[in-house]
């Protein structure tokens, strides 16, 4: 009855934050592993996954060094050179739209393939990203998230791929996909030495304007963050000291140049630890 | 340095370095991998061997994990004997230039197991780099990949050199240097199977 009201209580809340936040479409996947509690709001909604996709990509990583076909301490060469999905036609990412400088100054020596998967969750690197991803195959990293039982995550081409974009082929996610995603990597999909550096690697995030910030400062926050000029999304795994954590996955569509994109997320996964914990975050900050 | 027959190296190492065998490359030209190689003990080693006053034999050997595993993670590493007249061109290069000259990872030689061209690559024989930054200029665009193609062809007649361009047979974001399928026998080893 409790999770009946619970439901209730949140489907409305988030249908009304969407409405008074101009967005154009919310998905939102919940999974909470105290009670048991599931909650979706529209989450079979396609999105444009944008970064959300890194952490595909990231599960395939370590699935790869499970399996011994690479090890996390081996490097690659650090090349800005990828091939387009249709075509083959030769494309470079943009340097500026980057958070890891420090990678690029590395462009024609090699980087840890463990530096380049942080750098691609931490810092959202597209150059680490597409290294990666373009090291594995994409064909791999799809057949990783079918053992994994993971559906409604669509990898089909690195980032930045303007011309597979103009073609229509795009990453593409629902929130029950992504939340499928993170269950994953919780789970005993992955080695436990594995699982232990994926959930590093995402608590490791350098960009918190979203889902942490809807919470109180002692939360502890596993994710990662999606942006294009159209999608605001940030997916992830919230560990409070006084209960097993509770997975989240909150996507937003909206009319580009839109504001307050984040600031909808972020009052989403308020709303969210609200109605899980029955209190406010903002009364436990001290 | 010292040489190695590396007909008379171990199976696991014959298998990946093919020494001696004959290759045919796509457009039907045939040609032997190389079969003489130095035996090099270890990174340090490889850092401290000055093959020319400004290249040591690391800067010509630093492969990424496309590499075989046997050649990647374990010592010795084997490099053909050639490799020193790439440095001594590379050096002549620089020279030219006036500037440091920098090799990519996987941009000098690379063994015949490497992922990347495998041993159809001249990269095989030890007598190709690919050189990324002249300088604090990176060979990315049609300009500076033409301007340092015609220094570098101008050097010997015996370089090669690809165009900027992005078919094959062209580069985009390095230089391509050869100096073609050299082996190069060093005088005490003999040439007997």
């Amino acid at each position: 009855m409790l999770s009946v009201d619970v439901s209730n209580g949140l489907h409305e809340e988030l249908e009304t934050l969407a409405l008074r936040n101009k967005a154009r479409a919310i998905g939102v996947a919940l999974h909470d592993l105290e009670t048991g509690f599931r909650f979706s709001l529209c989450g079979d909604r396609w999105f444009h996954a944008a970064s959300t996709i890194k952490v595909a990509v990231l599960l395939a990583v370590f699935r790869a060094a499970d399996e011994g076909r690479l090890r996390l301490a081996d490097s690659l060469h650090v090349r800005n050179r990828f091939f387009s999905a249709p075509g083959g036609s030769l494309f470079r990412v943009s340097q500026d739209r980057d958070a890891t400088p420090e990678l690029y100054a590395t462009i024609g020596r090699t980087a840890k393939i463990s530096a380049l998967a942080h750098a691609m969750i931490c810092g959202s690197s597209n150059l680490a990203t597409n290294l990666l991803l373009d090291f594995l195959g994409v064909e791999y990293a799809r057949t990783v998230l079918r053992e994994a039982q993971v559906d409604g995550v669509e990898l089909r081409r690195g980032v930045e791929d303007h011309s597979a974009h103009e073609q229509g082929i795009n990453n593409e996610a629902t929130a029950d996909g992504l939340l499928k995603l993170l269950s994953a990597i919780r789970g005993d999909f992955l080695t436990p030495e594995s699982k232990r550096e994926v959930i590093r690697v995402l608590l490791e995030q350098r960009f918190n304007s979203m889902i942490p910030a809807g919470l109180p400062p002692h939360a502890t926050v596993a994710h990662k963050t999606g942006e294009i000029s159209t999608a605001c999304h940030d997916i992830g795994i919230v560990y409070l000291p006084e209960r097993e954590p509770y997975i989240a996955a909150i996507l937003t569509e909206f009319d580009p140049d839109t504001e307050g994109r984040r600031e909808t997320v972020a009052a989403i996964s308020e709303a969210i630890y609200r109605s899980l914990l029955r209190t406010d975050p903002k009364s436990s900050e001290d | 340095m010292r040489p190695i027959d590396g007909l008379r190296l171990g199976e696991e190492y014959r298998a990946l370095l093919r020494p001696g065998e004959s290759e045919a490359a796509a457009n039907g030209t045939v040609h032997r991998l190389p079969r003489f190689f130095y035996e090099i003990g270890s990174w340090e080693e490889a850092h401290e061997i000055r093959l020319a006053p400004h290249f040591t034999l690391a800067e010509l050997m630093l492969v990424d994990c496309r590499e075989g595993r046997l050649l990647l993670s374990q010592f010795p590493h084997y490099v053909p004997c050639a490799i020193v007249l790439l440095a001594r061109f590379l050096e002549d290069f620089r020279r030219e230039v006036d500037a440091p000259v920098f090799i990519s990872a996987n941009g000098g030689y690379r063994s015949p197991a490497h992922r990347i061209g495998g041993p159809k690559s001249i990269h095989a024989w030890g007598t190709a780099a690919n050189i990324y930054r002249v300088g604090d200029t990176f060979l990315c665009d049609a300009r500076s990949i033409e301007k340092y193609r015609t220094i570098a062809a101008s050097l010997s007649p015996a370089a090669f050199v690809r165009p900027f361009g992005r078919e094959r047979g062209q580069t985009d974001d390095h230089l391509h240097i050869d100096l073609g399928f050299v082996s190069l026998t060093p005088r005490d080893c003999s040439e007997a199977s």
